[in-house]
């Protein structure tokens, strides 16, 4: 019986390894179509973030991507990287232009190892699990919506379709796009992540309660 | 050398001038990137996210009697605090925890600019 048991969990642990190995293997294979896709030109993946005034977030050409790992949920980027449909209604950095769309597409052979490699960069600053998620969450749904202006700038979904602002990234579909604690995190320490941005920080402003709150009502957008 | 005196005092009475310029354009510059997008780039409250569902009007300050009555401490407070503290909406986000005091200072001027108004005493 010790024996089978063993054997058991010898065959587990290659078996473990051997996924390990292959993540890795998918991970390095897609950076090398990141970096020959010239991804590069427009996303940095090396952290930590190092802007310090407006100029500096100006000058950066797309969304910053080293800790695309803890921001984006796995299975949503693979498909939107094959069909990439814009998530901001204007274009990046700009209060004016509307977004023209037009990111490049992966295929599909391209799409998975691309993931796995930005599913990799991950920051030490999201904590996996700190976000609890319901169906509902009032109390997030009353601050994103009445008591803090979230809904200014972000779109949301609503029964007759969707609402908000445009200045922001829509979060219509963000249910399915972004790690809950990567929210929250994003909230607690903006600086981490973006230290120069349009949004305001809420730091001081909202307790860590209420930004769980906010981040399981984010999570609850479909 | 008399090129290089005319051109040092040319310096000194442009000096202070270009540091003016310099500070405005820093207003300008935050202006921009924080509040255009709800006030609009010119301050006339039509921004982007102004659209049929934004739930008030964003102040327009280019309306010089409107901000007249405004003193600047009653623009910092509300820059700082946010829409509430002056009893308006919280679409006005409270900037005070993103923007310094410099900052804050720079935009009020920027909007005195806009306005081309001084306001009320205060």
């Amino acid at each position: 019986m010790k024996t089978l048991a063993s054997t058991f969990l010898g065959l587990m642990l290659v078996a473990m390894a051997t996924v390990v190995a292959i993540a890795r293997a998918d991970a390095a294979a897609g950076k090398e179509v990141f970096q020959g896709s010239d991804c590069q030109s427009c996303h940095y993946t090396q952290g930590p973030a190092t802007e310090k005034s407006i100029d500096d977030q100006l000058a950066k050409k797309g969304p910053e991507l080293w800790y695309a790992g803890s921001k984006f949920q796995g299975p949503w980027l693979q498909a939107w990287l094959q069909d990439p449909q814009p998530i901001r209604p204007m274009k990046f950095n700009s209060v004016m232009e509307p977004n023209p769309g037009g990111h490049p597409a992966l295929s599909a052979d391209q799409a998975g190892p691309v993931t796995d490699y930005l599913m990799s960069l991950t920051s030490d600053a999201v904590k996996a699990g700190t976000v609890k998620v319901k169906k509902k969450n009032l109390k997030g749904r009353l601050i994103f919506i009445k008591k803090m202006p979230c809904s200014g700038c972000h779109q949301f979904p609503t029964k007759k379709k969707f609402s908000g602002g445009l200045s922001g990234p829509s979060l219509v579909g963000a249910g399915q796009r972004l790690n809950p604690d990567w929210v929250l995190a994003y909230l607690q320490q903006p600086k981490v992540f973006k230290p120069v941005k349009m949004m305001p920080v809420f730091v001081g402003l909202l307790s860590d309660k209420d930004m769980k709150n906010v981040a399981a009502h984010v999570a609850t957008f479909k | 050398m008399s090129r290089f005196f005319l051109m040092g005092l040319l310096m000194l009475i442009l000096g202070p001038t270009a540091t003016g310029v310099a500070q405005a354009a820093d207003g300008e510059k935050l202006f921009q990137f924080y509040c255009a997008q709800c006030h609009g780039t010119e301050g006339k409250g039509d921004g982007p996210n102004v659209t049929g569902d934004f739930p008030v009007d964003p102040r327009n300050f280019t309306e010089t009697a409107e901000m007249n009555k405004l003193s600047d401490a009653d623009i910092r407070n509300v820059i700082i605090d946010g829409g509430p503290i002056a009893d308006k909406s919280p679409m006005m986000p409270p900037w005070g925890k993103t923007l310094n005091d410099d900052e804050v200072e720079a935009l009020v001027q920027h909007l005195r600019q806009l306005c081309n108004c001084t306001g009320k005493a205060g």
